[in-house]
């Protein structure tokens, strides 16, 4: 399983939790997965032409993703960051 | 410019240290810096440079002292409520260092006068509340060539990044597009409130570095802060060629009122779907209202097949084609899938025109749906 870390503004889809477990071999797989725990979670990250959301960055560990088929090891973190606005 | 026997006691102790020293407290009284929003990260942020000698900050704030800000906003005090932020920012700080200056900006900053307020300083930190405010102040921070540095946050958790003109990437590169509403702000969402000290003190720590050029700045590295793991993380991410600000070919080359929202989420409405344009086509409106469709794909593309009377004006060239537009007209963007016709719209948005749709689906949606007689060329 992958831990994936969750930014504050899509915990509402994880009961409050900062971080979940996921499986995947690849981002995609890791997203279908994360859909089918938490629902609605994924088209908060990727749009109608699965394109990552402007809003939003995926890093595999300190490594930005740039497209859904990379590939992930079962070692690796997955941190989802999304834009804050407070001041 | 030199201390005066004051000064040198008040700083001692920065002159004590040898990367600062007079030569770089001198520096610092020679620096002016902006600092966007007197709030949570503005009051830390602005406390700390003006007590660090930055010799000219500038406050931006329009709005008024609430009682909710005070959880957080050290600048104020309970007897402040109901004042103007950016007034008694400039009191307590004036208060705090009678040697420097305190200039107070009590406007709401907009793309119509962001570069006129931005254009006298060194420096800029960004500690805005709406997302639309921190996009209007990355572009007016790359198109004038300021260093930033910008930082914001949420319920337990903060981010910062600076930005230096020609050594990294800028804001527009880590997030390209703004989502006003899918992001809360801390008065929605609630925030902790020793949270901004924690990332206003980072941000004033930033910009003493940079001005001082000393260590290593957060130059396309995002800092993250979980305040209840204690946990602190770096993520490096680059600049993009295609950034709309500071990439090869930018879509944004100035600052209007209309693009004082250039961060705003594309508005769903502006996109018609092919039973909509045909519509629209047929009756146009009252009064002989025009309708101009631009066609935004290759000038091979459009050669295959077009919809009647398309003009065409591809994507990479709009931005200087824009003024063939005729500028009364509404404006429908298509191309051959939809994505350059959302980004010819986006564009022409921040280059101030309204009345813009484009095609959802692009041309391949109109053949499927409307008329299977149009021919679409392929990409490429």
């Amino acid at each position: 399983m992958i831990t994936v870390r969750v930014p504050s503004p899509l915990r509402s889809y994880t009961a409050g939790a900062a971080q979940v477990s996921a499986s995947g071999r690849t981002v995609a797989e890791l997203l279908g997965d994360l859909e089918r725990n938490h629902p609605g979670m994924r088209f908060r990250m990727i749009d109608e032409q699965e394109r990552i959301r402007p809003h939003i960055r995926i890093f595999i560990n300190q490594r930005e993703v740039h497209a859904l088929n990379e590939d992930l090891r079962s070692s690796d973190e997955v941190h989802l960051i999304c834009a804050l606005s407070g001041g | 410019m030199t201390l005066s026997d004051s000064e040198r006691e008040r700083y001692s102790r920065h002159l004590l240290l040898p990367e600062i020293g007079a030569a770089g407290q001198e520096k610092l009284k020679r620096a002016r810096v902006l600092v966007v929003g007197a709030g949570g990260l503005g009051s830390p942020a602005s406390l700390y440079l003006a007590a660090a000698g930055i010799g000219t900050l500038g406050i931006v704030d329009h709005d008024r002292v609430d009682l909710s800000n005070l959880q957080r906003q050290l600048l104020f005090a309970t007897a402040d409520v109901g004042e103007s932020k950016a007034r008694i920012a400039q009191a307590r700080l004036r208060a705090l260092n009678p040697d420097i200056t305190v200039i107070a900006h009590e406007l709401e900053l907009r793309g119509g006068n962001a570069l006129e307020v931005l254009r006298p300083y060194d420096l800029v930190l960004d500690g805005s509340d709406r997302l639309a405010t921190r996009y209007l102040v990355n572009d007016a921070c790359v198109l004038l060539g300021k260093p930033l540095v910008s930082a914001a946050i949420h319920r337990f958790e903060g981010q910062a990044m600076s930005y230096v003109p020609g050594r990294g990437p800028c804001y527009r590169c880590l997030f390209p597009e703004s989502a006003e509403g899918l992001v809360p702000n801390c008065a929605e969402a609630g925030v902790l409130g020793v949270l901004p000290g924690v990332l206003g003190a980072l941000q004033a720590t930033e910009a003493i570095k940079l001005v001082l050029g000393l260590g290593e700045a957060l130059i396309g590295r995002l800092l993250t802060y979980d305040a209840l793991a204690m946990q602190w993380r770096e993520f490096r991410f680059a600049r993009r060629e295609d950034c709309a600000v500071c990439g090869t070919q930018p879509t944004i080359l100035g600052l209007t009122d209309a693009t004082g929202e250039s961060g705003q989420a594309p508005d769903r409405a502006a996109r018609l779907k092919p039973q909509q344009l045909r519509r629209l086509l047929e009756s146009p409106g009252q009064a002989g209202e025009a309708v101009a469709i631009v066609d935004v794909r290759e000038p091979r593309e459009f050669s295959v097949g077009h919809l009647p009377g398309a003009v065409n004006i591809p994507l990479a060239s709009l931005s200087e084609r824009l003024v063939e537009i005729p500028p009364h007209s509404s404006v429908v963007f298509v191309c051959r899938s939809g994505n350059r016709s959302q980004a010819a719209r986006e564009l022409a948005a921040r280059a101030g025109r309204t009345e813009l749709a484009d095609l959802e689906g692009g041309l391949l949606a109109w053949a499927a749906m409307v008329d299977p007689a149009m021919t679409v060329a392929p990409f490429k």
